[in-house]
């Protein structure tokens, strides 16, 4: 059995080498780094952004590379889960954009605040990270349209940007874009254009309850949407 | 209690009790915010409700390491300590930066990242006040004439906790970096030098209570600190798998956190080898339950746990969910407030001169608390393995994930009652014992005191 000096030594000792092991290992990392992260896309708007995350706390909710808290989703890929013009009308408002759950503060953000936390999120979403987070490997798809049934019907009707930028974080048209709604194939028969058009305006005041929110758009935005909607049959 | 000073212990652990109290009180309300009920939402959002609850956890262990210092520090060096003075100066400074810090979360006033929300400026009055710390024990130190491992591994702790906070002050406009560096706080502060504050109370709390030859322990003690540095140094790798960082830390992490339970495994062998080596029966039996308490449980909390999604392959899948909150919460409460409520619980008698051991409140407390810890532990480990499942592996958006697990958080909050009732136990007999007295009474158990031999005359006293 060891002495209680050779127990000192190992400790000193063993201290001593793992810290200058760690030490190399740290100044390689830095030297690393900024490749990894394409550090010469940290603009003053990203910085400028991350700012505004700090000042924020946002990581008292939210997950970013993973760290954080777990109330709030992760938003290292968000940009590119979402879309750049969702998180714009969704930090505007952030609870009009899921009525009745569970809620974000409202910021009051700027619109030049929100671009920079764009921004920032943008540039975060670019690093290499090691694989993570992990693609879901039993990912399921979008239930209540058929994928092989739905590109022949509509496979002439091209979607308004809007939609392909907001509306598809929450619905699928042909199984792609989210889950969250319902898949929107063949909503032109199931509803008239009228209707859509109300739906459109105030979706609280045709269903109340509803988990729809009340998207801002210009009512050109609006026409074109309902016209792209009732040709969905 | 051997020295009048000693009992400026007392005022730390009050707060400490004060702190704990209220870290409690945050903690439903996030509980209560996961299952939707989030009534509070305007007046204390969850950002702020997190950042109280772990900051609140941080002070209050650290006022305990403190109130555990200014009593064992005194008595390894066998003198005073240098400045009762500065002492109480350091604890209201301390009390007023927390509630600084905490009303300012209150109103959006941030730092920022994760466990480092204390806003900037406050970091240097942290700084300020941990420096008068170390500078009065310090002198208590170098101006006896005796220094003990136990004394010596103590200090180099809280020295080197203060000197890893420096890191943490820095800005960074690369998230990458900012997070390669706060970690160094973070981790280098619960797997690394605060083990040594843990391991030297133990090891302390151990030679006290078991009687066992201090040379026996703190040969262990130096062994134990060793392997704690071995493994977790390079095990802050485990920090790096997904921030940005090169790819080599996956395995550097990952082989290095898989040794990082050994150094608690020691720990909990060494404790039930001396216990049962323990050569005296000590008639404070309820330190001695959270002193066993604490080397075990910090065993499967920290190295259990910490080991059940530490290995990359693992890991990415569970990195940024529940499961770890699951480990954070066991790891906390048996390493670290298991150890400042083990210590609590052994000065209380010696500072105010009352033998109130092991009644029944105190017993009562230690079990409800563990047995409450316990089943939240494992409420958080189901919700977190169930978002796992449905928001990593099956794609699930995370908002209907949530609402997936609320019922889990249902059995956290009914296990949280049960922890609650233990810890209000534990106050009561804190209040009980009352104020710390003055006058200097027979040591029970210094070393040189009676083995298990003369154990009945002690007891018929």
């Amino acid at each position: 059995m060891m002495s209680r000096s050779q127990a000192r030594m190992f400790f000193v000792g063993g201290t001593i080498l793992f810290s200058l092991v760690f030490l190399f290992l740290t100044v390689d990392t830095l030297i690393k780094v900024p490749d990894l992260t394409h550090a010469r896309n940290i603009t003053p708007a990203v910085d400028r952004g991350k700012q505004i995350w700090e000042s924020n706390n946002c990581m008292g909710c939210h997950t970013i590379l993973g760290e954080g808290a777990y109330y709030a989703p992760e938003l290292t890929k968000v940009v590119e889960r979402r879309s750049e013009q969702w998180l714009k009308v969704f930090l505007k408002d952030p609870q009009a954009m899921f009525p009745g759950e569970r809620k974000m503060v409202q910021y009051h953000f700027t619109d030049g605040q929100i671009s920079d936390l764009i921004a920032f999120l943008k540039w975060i979403g670019e690093t290499n990270l090691n694989g993570f987070p992990a693609k879901p490997v039993l990912k399921m798809t979008a239930t209540s349209a058929p994928a092989s049934a739905a590109p022949a019907s509509h496979s002439t009707v091209t979607a308004p940007a809007m939609f392909s930028q907001l509306c598809t974080a929450c619905h699928a048209v042909g199984g792609n874009g989210g889950n969250i709604g319902p898949a929107l194939d063949g909503i032109g028969t199931r509803r008239d254009t009228t209707w859509i058009d109300k739906w459109l305006i105030d979706p609280q005041a045709v269903k109340p309850g509803t988990a729809m929110p009340t998207l801002p758009m210009s009512n050109d935005e609006r026409a074109e949407l309902v016209k792209y909607l009732g040709e969905l049959k | 209690m051997k020295y009048t000073s000693q009992r400026v212990a007392y005022w730390f652990f009050a707060t400490c009790m004060l702190l704990f109290s209220l870290q409690i009180v945050y903690g439903f309300i996030m509980g209560f915010a996961h299952m939707g009920m989030d009534g509070l939402h305007d007046l204390i959002p969850f950002n702020a409700a997190r950042a109280t609850h772990t900051n609140l956890l941080v002070v209050w262990l650290l006022t305990g390491f403190m109130g555990a210092s200014y009593f064992i520090i005194p008595d390894e060096s066998g003198r005073e300590l240098y400045s009762t003075r500065l002492a109480y100066i350091q604890l209201i400074s301390l009390v007023l930066v927390g509630v600084t810090a905490i009303a300012g979360f209150h109103m959006n006033w941030w730092e920022g990242r994760k466990f480092l929300e204390i806003p900037r400026p406050l970091d240097y009055v942290v700084v300020a006040n941990v420096l008068l710390f170390l500078f009065n024990i310090g002198m208590t130190v170098l101006r006896s004439n005796k220094y003990t491992a136990t004394g010596i591994v103590l200090y180099v702790g809280l020295v080197s906790a203060a000197l890893l906070y420096l890191p943490g002050m820095i800005y960074f406009s690369n998230q990458t970096v900012d997070s390669y560096f706060r970690w160094w706080v973070v981790h280098l502060w619960v797997e690394g030098v605060w083990e040594l504050i843990m391991g030297s109370i133990l090891a302390y709390l151990l030679i006290k209570l078991t009687g066992v030859d201090r040379e026996v322990v703190e040969k262990w003690l130096y062994v134990i600190v060793g392997l704690t540095f071995l493994s977790g140094i390079l095990g802050t790798g485990h920090h790096y798998y997904f921030i940005g960082t090169p790819s080599y830390w996956l395995w550097i992490g990952g082989i290095f956190s898989a040794l990082e339970p050994l150094a608690f495994l020691g720990m909990a062998l060494f404790a039930i080898a001396m216990y049962r080596r323990s050569g005296r029966n000590h008639p404070n039996k309820v330190a001695l339950y959270w002193t066993m308490g604490c080397a075990i449980m910090s065993f499967v909390g920290a190295g259990f746990l910490g080991f059940a999604h530490t290995l990359p392959q693992v890991n990415i899948y569970t990195h940024g969910t529940l499961v770890t909150a699951m480990h954070g919460h066991l790891a906390f409460w048996g390493a670290y407030a298991m150890i400042v409520l083990a210590v609590i619980s052994y000065t209380m008698p010696l500072m105010t001169g009352r033998k109130l051991w092991n009644t029944m409140p105190a017993l009562l407390a230690f079990w409800l608390s563990n047995i409450g810890m316990l089943g939240m532990t494992a409420a958080f480990a189901v919700a977190g393995i169930t978002q796992v499942y449905l928001e990593r592996r099956l794609g699930m958006d995370f908002l209907a994930v949530q609402k997936e697990v609320e019922v889990h958080f249902l059995g956290l909050v009914l296990a949280a009652a049960l922890f609650t009732a233990g810890i209000v136990l534990y106050i009561y007999t804190f209040i009980k014992f009352g104020k710390p007295t003055a006058e200097l009474q027979e040591n029970i158990d210094t070393e040189d005191y009676p083995v298990r031999e003369s154990h009945a005359a002690l007891g018929g006293a």
